[in-house]
């Protein structure tokens, strides 16, 4: 059983959103940040639309999706954080927005709370640096879309007191999901492991080794993978990963992590892939 | 069609040629599979018919379908044999002077435009079709273990692949129900060439205290939806295989993302192969594959 109950998410954007939902689910109120009130109902309103359709698909009564709603309350100002045990940050992937909204929660909330970051890019070790007491930090790192994904890394950032991990990995397993407890490492482990092996394909398919269809067909059959690569690519976001294996080679100059030729290309001309019809297995702006 | 259309002679009687004659005389081919000695030839006929009474106990196949399908299997030692085969399909060891030595006897044996398939997973096309005197006729079709199962063929044309040829593999292809990728003759194809820096990294990944195998298992699992982690899978394979695919495609590719970390090296030393042997990353009760 998880010690947590009042939970704090920063950020209402695609992430905060999918992480808001959880938690409610797992019947905990939470108090969600965001800079302004429009910000602030966009994200209610993109909550609600999933949960909708969860509604019309049978996987959740109307009544659930009333009682999770009313578990979420929506604030803009910092001081509505004060009671909370964990605060979860998930505002967009910039180091010097997130340390100084770090800072500034740390200011606001109880000594012993908890503060953790859903980076997927960034050290968690560095951001923990922005606040006082970073024996508190650690990384919370959710896979998109958080409600369907079924692990959670639990990143021990190198300030993060003994303990700690443990507790986010019961509160963790309290939201139904699996805790995977990995080292502050670029990439962490997932990214870590497939930021290469998606650069490399895109590396080969710019390459000509095969069509972008027929990369994915034959990594969705020859190994049983419910995504090839390239579709995989195009769901994630060209921009996401751009930025994710960038991070990572910044971090390490390890070339496997350098963004591929082709890649840079693709972001630079606007193709993000699903998000605006343009990437590698779209019909608009297929790559070659 | 004629009958030498309909007659397929498959090379090499172990796990890949066995399921390889079971896919052809399951769509409808008289099917040869030649090997060296009778006892390896009558090893592989029986594994396509034990294949094909499982599949009619399981429902897949009707009792009739199971039995014409057996009585089109037959087994040969003598090359000459195979004269009247439209489609050759290699799947003897990997050795590149033992894969082009029969190509070149072939070439004396059956017409000119019989069909030559090669099943290499590792050996470049170019090189195997060189052993023909007509390598226009030769094309590389990698089937996945086990073959019956697996709906997917990657298909490389080598350097002198004739397009008819090229054209004609896929129509055999599709004519015996498997799906086909259309790659280049470069190292791995398109699945091994992902899979080996993939399977090498997260060897490096354990080794460099990432994680532990259960817990890079299942992050694998549950955030990429494989269905299998990296280790399990390792297991399934064979440590000596993936030592061996490993190190085959890093003297080709010189790329060090290829060479198998030294982990590797050790488990094949130790004898913990996998499945196989009881014990790999993780050890197994009983040595049972695939649920056979």
């Amino acid at each position: 059983m998880s010690d947590i109950h009042n939970v704090a998410v920063l950020g209402f954007g695609t992430m905060g959103a999918g992480i808001v939902q959880v938690v409610a689910a797992s019947g905990r109120p939470v108090t969600v940040l965001d800079t302004d009130q429009d910000r602030a109902d966009a994200g209610l309103a993109r909550l609600r639309a999933f949960l909708d359709g969860g509604v019309r698909r049978g996987k959740l009564t109307e009544a659930g999706r009333d009682e999770l709603l009313d578990r979420v309350r929506p604030v803009t100002d910092l001081a509505a954080l004060a009671s909370c045990d964990l605060v979860i940050e998930a505002v967009t992937e910039r180091a010097d927005v997130k340390r100084d909204l770090l800072a500034r929660v740390a200011a606001v909330v109880a000594g012993d709370a908890l503060i953790v970051t859903n980076t997927s890019a960034l050290s968690v070790t560095d951001l923990a640096g922005s606040v006082p007491n970073p024996g508190r930090v650690a990384g919370l790192h959710f896979f998109n879309p958080a409600p369907l994904m079924k692990v959670v890394e639990v990143v021990r950032a190198l300030q993060s007191e003994p303990g700690v991990a443990e507790r986010l990995s019961a509160f963790v397993e309290d939201l139904g999901k699996d805790p995977v407890v990995v080292k502050d490492r670029p990439g962490f482990l997932v990214n870590h492991l497939l930021l290469p092996y998606l650069n490399d394909v895109i590396a080969e398919y710019d390459a000509e080794l095969a069509s972008a269809e027929d990369i994915d067909t034959a990594m969705r059959l020859g190994l049983g993978y419910k995504l090839g690569p390239l579709e995989l690519l195009d769901l994630i976001g060209l921009d996401v990963h751009e930025h994710a294996t960038r991070s990572a080679y910044d971090a390490t100059l390890d070339p496997r992590f350098a963004p591929p030729p082709l890649l840079r290309q693709m972001v630079a001309a606007g193709y993000h892939g699903d998000k605006n019809g343009q990437g590698f297995r779209t019909e608009k702006g297929n790559a070659q | 069609m004629t009958s030498h259309d309909r007659t397929v002679a498959v090379l090499g009687a172990g796990t890949m040629g066995s399921g390889i004659a079971t896919v052809a005389v399951r769509a409808g081919y008289r099917t040869l599979i030649h090997d060296l000695d009778d006892e390896r030839v009558a090893r592989g006929v029986q594994t396509v018919r034990g294949f094909l009474a499982k599949s009619a106990k399981l429902g897949k196949l009707t009792e009739d379908e199971a039995a014409a399908a057996s009585a089109r299997i037959e087994g040969t030692t003598a090359l000459t044999d195979l004269a009247g085969a439209g489609v050759v399909i290699e799947a003897i060891f990997e050795n590149l002077d033992a894969k082009r030595e029969l190509f070149r006897e072939l070439d004396g044996i059956v017409g000119k435009d019989t069909l030559f398939h090669t099943n290499t997973s590792t050996l470049s096309v170019t090189g195997i079709a060189a052993g023909s005197s007509l390598p226009e006729r030769v094309v590389g079709t990698h089937y996945c273990n086990p073959a019956p199962l697996m709906k997917l063929v990657e298909v490389a044309g080598g350097r002198h692949t004739a397009s008819w040829a090229h054209r004609a593999t896929l129509e055999f292809l599709a004519s015996v129900g498997k799906t086909t990728v259309v790659t280049k003759d470069r190292p791995g194809f398109i699945v091994n060439r992902f899979l080996i820096p993939w399977e090498n990294s997260c060897i490096q990944a354990l080794e460099n205290g990432l994680g532990t195998k259960e817990s890079i298992d299942a992050a694998v699992t549950g955030a990429l939806g494989h269905p299998m982690g990296p280790f399990k899978l390792l297991d399934v394979v064979g440590m000596d295989i993936h030592q061996q695919v490993a190190t085959r495609l890093y003297e080709q590719l010189r790329d060090p993302k290829f060479f198998p970390p030294p982990m590797v090296d050790r488990m094949v030393s130790a004898g913990d192969l996998g499945r196989k042997t009881g014990r790999g990353f993780y050890t197994y009760d009983d040595n049972r594959l695939f649920g056979s």
